[in-house]
């Protein structure tokens, strides 16, 4: 009766309500909590493959191998027991690998997408096989990862890729009026010779501004309103908790990759006209012949749907499938909806293919 | 006689006790509801937040945001890049005086660390493959052995490295 009495007193509703904020603010949720085991390193970059709970006969053959953006952690895919892709893959029998490329050091400034797909992929990819004992595999790329899987898959394309997924894919730049981040990077406004001559990598900080400023509004003030009317949700709480810890944690990209996504990608588009060389060798998406799944978030912002769709004719695969989901670019992955619709239709276009 | 009244009763008590909750809900919330006074400066905010939501996206979209951006950018670059070579050419002084590397010297050695680490993995995977093709060679010397009929072979399996537990 007394708690009853506390509870309904404003004043004490404020206070937790303003404890919890505080904690939310100020402390980091426990993410990526899917038990694991490292098998590879190579500089920062960690292959992990996720310890099986489905026993060795009633798993698939094929072992699928994650690999995220450059310059998050890959632990979105991971984000919290319950609400996670990986969990969920490892249940459905799947044997998962995950490539995390780690936070690169002023040491790594020259790293380019030349380096992540024909130096780190490879041998991450051998190792993975050698531990599976599977010749054939499948690989699954989000945002920048799905550049450097599509780089990848196309020069490399007798190397056993079986499946490809790619998740909000930026390959096509020539909608320039879609994109703001083409209209901000434009050689015009923007010296990226000047700011790599700074900084050596492109600060974490400047990239995660540039990813929220494009909805100030919503990123800046709505996501702390919203999680204010729903303080008294423990739900709700755990889930923006996790979230925040994951958007918070931001490290640089290695200076010679971004140089390339601005200048070979978002300026002169060079993946999609078959102009993109990587280390002398130009990447022909027509040698790309794995299955093919590309994931669509329709309320995307950072990847419209534009640039992700042209590559499915301009691929060599003659299995291919464009799937759209509602929801934004980490949303569709990571979003309350993400359990009931983008990961069973992966799973079940995988299941289909892994056998 | 006395089955009766419990057949009458049942259906009666379920149902009171169902109207009781039910209305006893209902005035929760409506009172809930009556207290908030929160609730329509909420609407309010959304309302507003949503507008201008809408405002800002379109201004982010514009040549005029993207000049404003690129020009403090390059003026912060031209403005700070006096005092970071002065304080980059203080600390490789001290440094120097304290015996101890610079930025660059700890870069290049990094450097040299991946590049023996790439050396180190393709050892690795040669050791894979001449193990790989050891195993086989015996397995099929052993099949061909035994009465003349080949065994299968292994799957080519590598030995599981010893994973570290995350």
């Amino acid at each position: 009766m007394a708690q009853t009495a506390e509870l309904s007193n404003p004043w004490t509703l404020l206070e937790q309500k303003l404890k919890t904020f505080n904690r939310l603010m100020t402390t980091k949720a426990p993410i990526g909590q899917t038990p694991k085991e490292l098998i590879w390193t190579l500089n920062k970059a960690r292959l992990y493959r996720y310890i099986p709970v489905v026993p060795a006969e009633e798993r698939y053959p094929i072992p699928l191998i994650l690999i995220f953006a450059l310059m998050n952690r890959p632990t979105i895919l991971d984000l919290r027991p319950g609400h996670s892709f990986v969990e969920y893959m490892v249940s459905k029998g799947y044997d998962v690998y995950l490539l995390d490329w780690g936070a690169p050091g002023p040491e790594d400034k020259k790293l380019k997408f030349d380096d992540y797909a024909l130096d780190y992929m490879p041998r991450a990819i051998r190792k993975m096989k050698a531990v599976s004992g599977a010749k054939e595999f499948s690989m699954l790329g989000w945002c920048i990862g799905a550049i450097l899987t599509t780089i990848y898959a196309s020069l490399r394309s007798d190397d056993g890729l079986r499946n490809l997924l790619l998740l909000t894919a930026p390959l096509d730049f020539s909608n320039k009026q879609e994109l703001t981040f083409a209209r901000w990077t434009d050689e015009k406004y923007f010296d990226i010779d000047r700011v790599l001559a700074t900084f050596g990598n492109m600060p974490g900080e400047m990239i995660d501004y540039g990813a929220k400023a494009l909805k100030p509004i919503e990123n800046y003030i709505t996501n702390y309103c919203k999680l204010w009317d729903s303080l008294d949700d423990p739900r709700v709480v755990e889930a923006w908790h996790s979230m925040n810890t994951w958007v918070t944690d931001i490290f640089p990209m290695a200076g010679g990759a971004y140089r390339q996504l601005i200048v070979d990608l978002y300026r002169n588009n060079r993946l999609i006209k078959g102009e993109l060389k990587i280390r002398g060798e130009v990447v022909d998406l027509k040698r790309l012949r794995a299955n093919l799944l590309t994931v669509i978030a329709e309320g995307d912002h950072i990847t419209p749907s534009c640039q992700s769709e042209a590559i499915l004719p301009k691929v060599g695969s003659t299995d291919t499938e464009l799937y759209r989901v509602p929801g934004g670019h980490i949303g569709i992955m990571a979003g309350s909806g993400a359990q009931k619709q983008t990961w069973p239709h992966i799973e079940s276009w995988l299941r289909a293919r892994s056998l | 006689m006395s089955s009766e009244p419990a057949k009458a009763f049942v259906p009666i008590q379920v149902y009171a006790l169902c109207a009781r909750k039910t209305g006893s809900d209902m005035a929760a919330e409506k009172n809930a509801k009556a207290v908030d006074p929160f609730e329509a400066f909420r609407k309010m905010r959304d309302t507003y937040l949503e507008g201008m939501s809408k405002v800002m996206i379109d201004a982010v979209n514009t040549e005029e945001y993207a000049q404003a951006t690129g020009a403090l950018l390059n003026n912060y670059l031209t403005l700070s890049a006096p005092f970071r070579e002065a304080l980059d050419k203080a600390m490789i002084m001290s440094l120097e005086q304290f015996s101890l590397p610079s930025r660059q010297q700890v870069a290049a050695l990094a450097e040299r660390f991946t590049n023996l680490e790439m050396r180190l993995d393709d050892l690795d995977a040669k050791l894979d493959r001449i193990v790989a093709l050891s195993s086989g060679a015996r397995t099929a010397t052993a099949g061909v052995s035994n009465d003349g009929k080949r065994a299968r072979p292994e799957d080519g399996k590598s030995g599981k490295p010893a994973g570290r537990k995350q």
